[in-house]
């Protein structure tokens, strides 16, 4: 391979380490039907202009997982509201980040194993495994979903600042139920595969789930101003579900120690990196100037990467950081030291150095010459640049502007939440029900079109499509 | 005959104290397991630990006699030696379903407290009320987690599924105490299926699974289910009863905790049975009007008794299947097993 990616000498990189793998050009012209010879359309494609879309590899299972999903929910979420009935509709699932990794993972692991018996007897086997394998993706779901719900959990003080403390405590017993509810699921379907090791694995996931978010509620100054806590609780609240879950698909299928190594490193680097650009995409939003984005975290004096490299460049920054957030005023300022820092680009470099080690895993795992083992890691490699950079790519925060539907002549309508796929809340006012629905609908993305629904006296509309959702409140 | 003879010692022998040095054992092994690196987490988790249940440990309690009353011979073990060291394993395991049950036990209370909006839990401010209902539920994810943790070690799927299913009935039994249908309301069936999930799950599965680590049949597995079941479901009914009763036998010296909230028992279930117009009542009871005319009809009914009753016919099935065990001429297992007898008597005629 030349050296000529000097655009993007990252991507170059990873490029010529897949390329090592074939035997020639033309072989992987077959594969990915990309002319190699043409630089720009290789770094086209590296560039996320979807000649391969990683989603795209997985659509079919993805969406046999969604209907999975959904029909469980469906069954047994409970009717918690006074007369509220759901209607689950099958729509388009949008990008659903998590069970594409761990279904490319499946893929891209799938080297002979000598020990398979002959293919007589092993052609049952894997299916067997796929199934499994794909128990692992609902399974991930179900724990990220359950943990968003409890993180949302409110405490007397901000319920009572709601607007009716009564349908904030509807949103608790709502969020702490359905949470528990998908918890004791996935336990369930954690048990069904027999297998103690990816027990665990994934009980490990929870602790670390439940760690992250504590140590994000703890606010003792010497740890919020240390990047080490804060890489810390950035492992536990978003890598660690990534790491172990990609190690288990490897370990459901029998790989050895270092192969179920390479997928754990593959998955906490890809999720290192993917929360690392939405702590900057947090203030930069989709453009690259600061101040754009919807600065949620530093509004609830979540003190994330930029700031905290910004805190290294000027001391000053942290007397600002003490006063804490409610005033905007001290917002303005400590984006004026971050604008003046490096601290944006210092994220951005380390979100990148962490991508790159996520495509060094992939890079490492034993060679295979399965054309579908080599699109998967392909498309793995494509998604840790996905993940580690500020682009319009798929990946980063994707939502539609919040708009005051305020009609002529039509019924008034006020928005109460909206979230996108990654299922945060972009922005929600008073109505914390909406809020925690939103968020559950979107983040579980199984819901497309409009649901009607009354929930504690007031009628509101939850309004999905593709990876979102939105809840306006109807009057 | 053995039985016999031995039941006048039983009277004075406290279940309890057959295990206290066990007890004690597991009541250090899960502090040190529900130690966590964040202080907040910490204190949260050991908060339950600490208040004053200390003294009487029911679950563990149960399901160690349980383990010692099982203790048949099994054929397949090999000789004594390498036995020894092999039932040792054994117990500790054990030991292990006891620790886990009460660490889901918690950490369902420790949820429960937050759906029930509760301010205090035995006395005591609950961990909700004095630390925030969010770290409440991490809390009791955490305590979940260490669960899942433990019982992965003991690397048995079998008992795996069996604790997994435990979560999930006492999820759905609470899902079916905040949710209930109008037409289910009234129904003593769906009552005792909700009572199943929410008490007797837990102590039917932990039991199961003791007999099942040890590697026994089906059937003598199947009669450690059932004593679990049928011991929570007795104690759950007397737990009705006493709401009302308190500690007197009269009527509504008990905290009547249920009917404020609006949750209907057993003895307002049959007292429905017998008169229809108290069920027009329902969905009212927070008002103390409605909650005397609900109380008045309760005394002139057989609510009180028939529920009294259906929980000595659970305790006495409880009894029947440590009776059916396979006989056994060791002392602690005969001594065991009165234990677990007298278990059922003293569920029944407990005053608190």
């Amino acid at each position: 391979m030349s050296s000529g990616y000097s655009r993007t000498p990252a991507a170059g990189i990873k490029w010529a380490g897949f390329c090592r793998h074939f035997s020639s050009r033309a072989a992987v012209n077959d594969v990915i039907g990309n002319d190699l010879a043409n630089t720009d359309s290789s770094l086209a494609f590296m560039e996320g202009k979807e000649r391969l879309d990683p989603f795209s590899i997985v659509a079919d299972e993805l969406s046999l997982i969604a209907t999975r999903l959904r029909s469980m929910v469906a069954a047994e979420v409970p009717n918690l509201a006074s007369a509220a009935e759901y209607f689950f509709k099958i729509g388009a699932e949008g990008k659903r980040f998590r069970p594409t990794v761990l279904l490319l993972m499946a893929t891209a692991l799938n080297v002979r194993i000598p020990e398979l018996p002959p293919a007589g007897v092993g052609d049952n086997l894997p299916t067997d495994l796929r199934t499994r394998q794909q128990r692992i993706a609902e399974i991930t779901e179900m724990i990220h979903v359950a943990s968003l719900l409890h993180d949302d959990v409110l405490d007397d003080a901000d319920t009572r600042r709601g607007v009716g403390s009564l349908n904030a405590v509807m949103g608790n017993k709502l969020a702490v139920l359905a949470g528990d509810f998908l918890l004791s699921r996935a336990c369930l379907t954690l048990a069904s595969l027999k297998n103690t090791e990816v027990v665990t694995l994934i009980a490990t996931v929870v602790e670390n789930l439940v760690t992250g978010e504590t140590m994000q509620l703890t606010t003792a100054s010497t740890k919020r101003f240390s990047m080490e806590y804060y890489m810390q609780k950035t492992y536990n609240k978003t890598a660690s579900l990534m790491s172990n879950s990609c190690k288990s698909v490897a370990i459901l299928a029998g790989h050895s120690a270092e192969v179920a190594k390479l997928a754990f490193e593959y998955g906490k680097n890809l999720g290192l990196a993917f929360q690392l650009i939405d702590d900057v995409l947090d203030f930069t939003g989709t453009s690259a100037s600061l101040g754009k984005g919807s600065l949620s975290d530093i509004r609830h004096g979540i003190i994330t990467a930029p700031i905290l490299f910004a805190m290294e460049e000027f001391p000053q920054l942290r007397a600002v950081v003490d006063k804490g957030f409610d005033n905007p005023a001290n917002v303005d300022i400590a984006l004026e030291y971050l604008g003046k820092s490096r601290g944006i680009e210092r994220t951005k470099e380390l979100a990148m150095k962490h991508a790159n080690q996520a495509a060094a895993a992939i890079d490492s795992l034993p060679q295979s010459d399965d054309e579908d083992v080599m699109k998967s890691r392909l498309a793995l490699v494509d998604l840790t640049q996905r993940a580690g950079r500020v682009g319009s790519g798929e990946l980063g925060k994707r939502f539609e502007p919040i708009q005051k539907l305020s009609g002529q002549g039509k019924k008034p309508t006020r928005i109460i939440g909206a979230c996108g796929d990654d299922g945060e809340a972009v922005r929600w006012n008073d109505h914390q029900i909406g809020h925690k629905l939103a968020k559950f609908a979107a983040a579980a993305g199984i819901f497309d079109g409009t649901l009607r629904l009354r929930l504690a006296q007031v009628d509101v509309d939850l309004r999905c499509r593709g990876a979102w959702a939105k809840v306006t409140d109807r009057r | 005959m053995h039985f016999r003879l031995k039941k006048h010692i039983l009277e004075r022998l406290d279940p309890f104290s057959i295990v206290a040095d066990e007890l004690s054992l597991i009541a250090t092994r899960l502090r040190s397991m529900v130690a966590a690196e964040v202080p907040n987490l910490a204190s949260a988790a050991e908060y339950f630990f600490k208040i004053g249940a200390e003294g009487k440990r029911f679950r563990p309690t149960v399901l160690l006699l349980m383990a010692t009353a099982l203790n048949v011979h099994i054929p397949e073990l090999p000789p004594a030696g390498v036995g020894d060291t092999l039932s040792s394993d054994l117990r500790t395991r054990q030991q292990r379903i006891a620790e886990i049950t009460e660490m889901i036990h918690v950490a369902s209370l420790l949820h429960d407290d937050v759906l029930d909006d509760a301010d205090t839990r035995r006395g005591v401010g609950s961990l909700n009320a004095v630390m925030g209902n969010k770290l409440a539920v991490l809390a009791g994810d955490f305590l979940l987690s260490r669960a899942c943790l433990t019982l992965a070690s003991l690397k048995n799927t079998e008992v795996v599924t069996l604790i997994a299913t435990v979560v999930e009935n006492l999820v759905t039994g609470e899902t079916m105490q905040l949710t209930t249908a109008s037409t289910q309301r009234f129904s003593m069936e769906h009552y005792m299926q909700k009572t199943y999930s929410k008490t007797a799950s837990l102590m039917s599965n932990s039991c199961k699974s003791v007999a099942i680590l040890a590697g026994h049949t089906a059937g003598d597995a199947k009669l450690a289910f059932e004593y679990g079941k049928n011991l929570g479901l007795a104690f759950q009914l007397i737990d009705d009863v006493l709401d009302f009763t308190g500690t007197s036998a009269s009527l509504g010296k008990g905290s009547l905790t249920d009917i404020r909230h609006g949750i209907i028992t057993a003895p307002i279930l049959f007292a429905m049975e017998e008169f229809l117009q108290l069920r027009a009542v329902d969905k009212g009871f927070d008002n103390p009007a409605n909650l005397d005319t609900a109380l008045e009809y309760l005394g002139k009914s057989r609510g009180i008794e028939r529920t009294k009753e259906l929980a000595m016919k659970h305790a006495n099935q409880a009894a029947a299947a440590i009776d059916s065990l396979p006989q056994s001429d060791d002392e602690d297992v005969i001594k065991s097993r009165l234990a677990l007898v007298d278990l059922t008597q003293r569920v029944i005629t407990r005053s608190k």
